[in-house]
């Protein structure tokens, strides 16, 4: 039985929906801040109404978030005229979400900034420069470790007040050290080695070093970065003033860097896992006493040194970066501010800087909220004051030495290459130095590659 | 006297293949299940212990009960350190539940009137309508990750249910539709050619004949669409800002992203995440096999 | 049986039902998809022929096939095309060999069967993030459980690196898909299993036909069906495998496991190049697209979807 068709509408209709979309997507891809949002449900634009508190976002990476709502209601509380709604993404896919809000044009007044992204959101014009508005921001860079102003300073204009800060340490097992028969911390790299040789001779540790060098993990440019300050006196240890590569030369800091990580690694002194650890691991395995030495972000001392931790609980002991110029890297996240604040009206940008001031800034003459984070959670801080305190003092004691950190925190110094190129490029050299460290290819080889890299990028 | 030898061998040959599968498969969630209720340290040791010297249920009070574990009490401290984002996890469940019974049970509906049209009608456009479902899927989803935030923030479903029902309704119907048209078109017509006959309009031919006897097909696209809306990640970090809306992935991954991440609340948060679709699994497990049944005779 | 005579008009508008009831009951479908299909797909064609990096919004020159020609010319775009496809294929035919085994053992009545069937789907039910950070635990080479039990076998006298090492790391990532995606194969089969009427068993038992010769002549053609759509499915998943990298490697060591769809993210994620991830991304999908009509062409079967 054949059925007559009726000539299909639907054919015809399809087609013109698609050709629709097509025109409409035409002009520039949506894509970017547009530049007057329609009021939005979320933030009702504050003009004038005296009785409506401004309704501000705030984005933060999922860190202590019940420390947060309590700061955040005592704020409100000093500041009934504001409101604060706090919204949270994991830490590893803050930076990641937070580009698709931006590219989405979705992007929030108030929000957490670190350093290493700061070039790329504010040359893309994504974070609004705090010293134009607030002047007075200027009052508290005077205050900041040299390594948190600048990394939170771009094209001259500073972009936000800090949140914490603090510096890649090496980390050292008191007690199994002096088992091997070692009173002081290693000062240079071939102390390292002699160390870690005899550790392992004598049997206390198999791998005397560990590393978080996965893939996955953000922080290990920066662990390798500071092997290499360690090493280098001075500036341009990675990029000149022109942000040209320093590095891929024989003889520099950064080539003795990674052959000895490989030599490390091929000498058995170093854990192979390392190029699968990440930071979380890298402290439990410390904490289980597997690892005689390693470098990691001071923060996680507080973790490390914490009592019932372990057996080895309170013998982590920070030393002096090995090299000669016991140079680190120093990193600061901050409270930022993007422009949709100032869009969204007068009162919204006034409350803006009254939450930057009391989270980042000085309440009553004192960096409550900074020094709350500080004794609390044992989180580093740039405002130099803070050593002066004696709560600080007290607590950052129980797990660490506050005069090395204090010494640490001057020999910081903030990440050369700070572009808007510097993520993709550091995806692409973490395998060029794992190939490095299994030997895949020769160090010299692994530092034009990560050269030839750079200037590719920078063409873009 | 051999056959029955051969067929004890078989036999045992078989089940030690199910032991090993068995071992296999929940070997890592019982781990997790005993992870659950050591202290941390415990964990840390080389090797692990499997049987817990000291169990403890302090980990899954600190979960629903804010009363941090012994372990973790430090004194004069203010605040232990213990990850506060632990609390979340009861809520999160609960999130991830509401929005993936919501898929399967909309995937049911929609997907299975849709597949049997497709299955058993012939009419003009069907192919480009076909092709056109199961091409929506071939982008792999970071492409669109941003136009998808840009259309539901135009609708205004930020931080919502409806913004993941929506989304993960879109991921799994083509897989669904293309699935159950062809189960549905496994079936013999007969029955309900039979049930037309005797009055039956389409809907309730599907209804009435088509959908007891494809039982196992439409519980295997409904677990389909549980667990994929349950287990997705990508666009449940995207899409979700807070507590309101953030599932089960989202706050597992935040406590194993920071800091203070304890591998003993990680397994609390994995054991509790595994209750809902254990439920599920033992309700639908036995409509599974029930099947065509042996009264079904061929002219 | 009543025969009625029907006016012409209600003749009509009863035609005129049944010729709209097909479109009617695909209407909700196609709403839910073309919401997040046309523009979404449509909109990421289009960017991908301009030089789209997120940091300059409102840059963006149109070059043509420039994305495609530069992905293509990457220092990544061979090797991990490379890895994806020992990964594609190692994962795939891993799981449906895992997949069809556990069906068939489970449509066995051997005692173990019934435990079997309610332990299947739980490795589903967790999320390819959780999966992925459990595993790396269990893999961890200082507190990970499998070395644990490994020595205490006797097996190896010193951890291992699982994930540290290239080729075992593939091999842990192939595993931990297996371990994740065995039961949407196992249900799916099993489901067509259910399908075969037991008549088919008793013709070929009655001919004289054992175990094996079931399987050949009775069960493999039948699910067939089945088969296409799990080979498909799960050919899919293996290319775009991302959450358990992201969680397990990161793509290493030194790239060892950095599969194509891992890029694509990094690309836009990370680089910021929206143009050369979603040229990426569209390769893939071409790579994918033509995978499914080669299965479709070697699988000629009339229940295709086609």
């Amino acid at each position: 039985m054949t059925i007559k068709r009726s000539p299909s509408r639907l054919f015809p209709l399809l087609t013109a929906i698609i050709i629709a979309a097509l025109v409409a997507g035409c002009g520039a891809p949506a894509a970017g801040p547009p530049e007057a949002e329609p009021a939005e449900p979320a933030e009702p634009a504050a003009g004038g109404e005296s009785a409506e508190p401004a309704s501000l976002d705030f984005v933060v990476w999922s860190y202590g978030i019940e420390t947060i709502q309590d700061n955040i209601k005592n704020f409100q509380e000093a500041n009934p005229e504001c409101q604060i709604n706090l919204k949270d993404y994991s830490w590893l896919e803050y930076h990641d979400t937070m580009v698709g809000r931006f590219a989405a044009g979705d992007p929030p007044p108030l929000l957490y900034g670190s350093d290493h992204w700061l070039q790329e959101w504010a040359s893309a014009g994504w974070l609004a420069p705090l010293n134009e508005p607030f002047p007075q921001v200027a009052d508290y860079s005077g205050e900041l470790a040299p390594y948190a102003l600048q990394g939170m300073t771009y094209d001259g204009d500073v972009y936000g007040l800090s949140y914490y800060a603090d510096t890649i340490d090496f980390v050292y097992n008191e007690d199994q050290l002096q088992q091997a028969g070692f009173d002081a911390p290693p000062q240079s790299w071939q102390d390292v080695w002699d160390m870690a040789t005899a550790l392992k001779e004598q049997g206390i540790t198999e791998y005397p070093m560990i590393l978080a060098f996965s893939q996955a993990e953000g922080a290990s440019i920066e662990a390798m970065i500071s092997m290499i300050y360690g090493r280098h006196t001075g500036e341009d240890a990675l990029f000149d003033d022109a942000n040209q590569p320093t590095f891929a030369q024989e003889g520099s800091a950064a080539h003795e860097a990674i052959q000895w990580l490989k030599e490390a690694y091929d000498a058995g002194l170093l854990d192979p896992a390392s190029l699968q650890t990440a930071e979380i691991d890298q402290v439990k395995s410390m904490q289980s006493g597997a690892h005689t030495f390693t470098i990691l972000p001071q923060y996680n001392m507080a973790e490390l040194n914490r009592p019932e931790s372990g057996e080895f609980a309170g013998k982590f002991r920070i030393a002096l970066m090995p090299g000669d110029s016991h140079s680190t890297v120093g990193y600061v996240r901050f409270y930022a501010m993007t422009p949709e604040a100032a869009a969204m009206g007068e009162d919204a940008l006034a409350c803006a800087w009254k939450f930057l001031e009391y989270f980042g800034g000085k309440t009553d003459g004192n960096y409550a909220v900074v020094k709350r984070w500080a004794v609390e959670n044992g989180l580093g801080f740039a405002q130099l004051p803070l050593f002066e305190d004696p709560d600080v003092n007290e607590a950052f004691g129980t797990w660490g030495d506050v005069d090395v950190i204090a010494q640490q925190a001057e020999l910081a110094r903030a990440k050369e290459g700070l572009t808007p190129w510097f993520g993709a490029w550091d995806v692409f050299t973490r395998a060029e130095i794992h190939k490095a460290i299994l030997g895949q290819q020769s160090t010299m080889d692994t530092l034009n590659n990560m050269a030839a890299k750079w200037d590719e990028l920078a063409q873009q | 006297m051999n056959a029955k030898v051969k067929r004890r061998i078989e036999s045992l040959s078989l089940n030690l293949l199910a032991l090993l599968l068995i071992v296999f498969i929940v070997g890592p969630l019982v781990w997790v299940a005993v992870a659950s209720i050591q202290g941390e340290n415990e964990l840390l040791r080389q090797p692990p212990r499997i049987i817990p010297h000291n169990p403890t249920l302090d980990n899954y009070n600190y979960v629903f009960t804010g009363k941090i574990p012994t372990a973790y009490e430090v004194k004069g401290q203010l605040r232990s350190r213990i990850s506060q984002e632990a609390r979340l996890i009861p809520q999160a469940l609960k999130n991830s539940f509401i929005v993936a019974t919501s898929v399967m049970i909309v995937n049911l509906i929609i997907g299975s009137v849709a597949a049997y049209t497709f299955a058993r009608k012939r009419f003009p456009g069907k192919e480009a309508m076909l092709n056109f479902i199961l091409g929506s899927r071939l982008l792999p989803v970071m492409a669109v990750a941003i136009p998808y935030y840009v259309i539901i923030q135009t609708m205004g479903l930020l931080d919502t249910h409806l913004s993941l029902i929506l989304v993960y309704l879109a991921l799994t119907l083509p897989f669904t539709i293309w699935f159950l048209t062809s189960y549905f078109k496994g079936i013999p017509v007969d029955f309900e050619e039979a049930a037309q006959i005797d009055g039956c309009n389409t809907l309730q031919a599907l209804t009435r004949v088509v959908v007891p006897m494809a039982l196992p097909g439409l519980v295997a696209a409904a677990a389909f669409a549980f667990m994929t809306s349950y287990n997705e990640f990508l666009f449940a970090r995207f899409l979700t800002q807070s507590i309101d809306s953030q599932t089960g992935p989202v706050i597992i991954a935040s406590i194993a992203g920071n800091p203070d991440a304890s591998y003993t609340l990680i397994s609390v948060a994995i054991t509790l995440g595994l209750i809902p679709p254990l439920v599920l699994a033992i309700i639908l497990r036995r409509r599974l096999t029930e099947g065509l049944s042996t009264s079904i005779t061929f002219r | 049986m009543a025969h009625v005579q029907l006016g012409a008009s209600i003749r009509r508008r009863l035609k005129l039902g049944r010729q709209a009831y097909p479109y009617l009951s695909v209407i909700p479908v196609l709403l839910v998809v073309a919401l997040f299909a046309i523009y979404p797909i449509l909109h990421a064609v289009r960017m991908s022929f301009f030089k789209y990096l997120l940091t300059r919004p409102n840059d963006h020159p149109f070059v043509g096939l420039g994305n495609f020609i530069e992905v293509i010319t990457s220092y990544y775009f061979k090797n991990s095309l490379e890895v994806t496809a020992v990964y594609t294929l190692a994962a795939v035919s891993g799981v449906i060999l895992y997949g069809l085994g556990v069906a068939l053992l489970l449509n066995t009545t051997i005692r173990l069967a019934r435990p079997l069937k309610v332990v299947i789907l739980l490795p589903w039910a967790l999320p390819a993030v959780v999966s992925g950070l459990l595993w790396k635990w269990i893999l961890n080479a200082d507190f990970g459980i499998l070395n644990g039990l490994l020595m205490a076998l006797g097996l190896i006298d010193s951890y291992i690196p699982f994930l540290a090492d290239p080729t075992l790391a593939k091999a842990s990532l192939i595993m931990a898909f297996i371990w994740k995606e065995g039961p949407l194969v196992t249900i799916f089969f099993l489901a067509g299993l259910q399908l075969i009427p037991d008549e088919y068993y008793e013709a070929a038992k009655i001919d004289g036909g054992g175990a094996w010769t079931i399987f050949r002549y009775v069960k493999a053609p039948l699910l067939r069906p089945v088969f296409l759509i799990v080979i498909v499915y799960e050919t899919m998943a293996a290319i775009l495998t991302f959450d358990t990298i992201f969680v397990m490697t990161g793509g290493g060591p030194a790239d060892s496991t950095a599969l194509i769809s891992w890029f694509a993210y990094a690309e836009i994620f990370k680089g910021l190049n929206l143009g050369h991830g979603i040229a990426l991304a569209i390769l893939i999908a071409a790579i994918t697209l033509g995978l499914i009509v080669f299965y479709l062409r070697a699988l000629r079967s009339e229940d295709a979807a086609a």
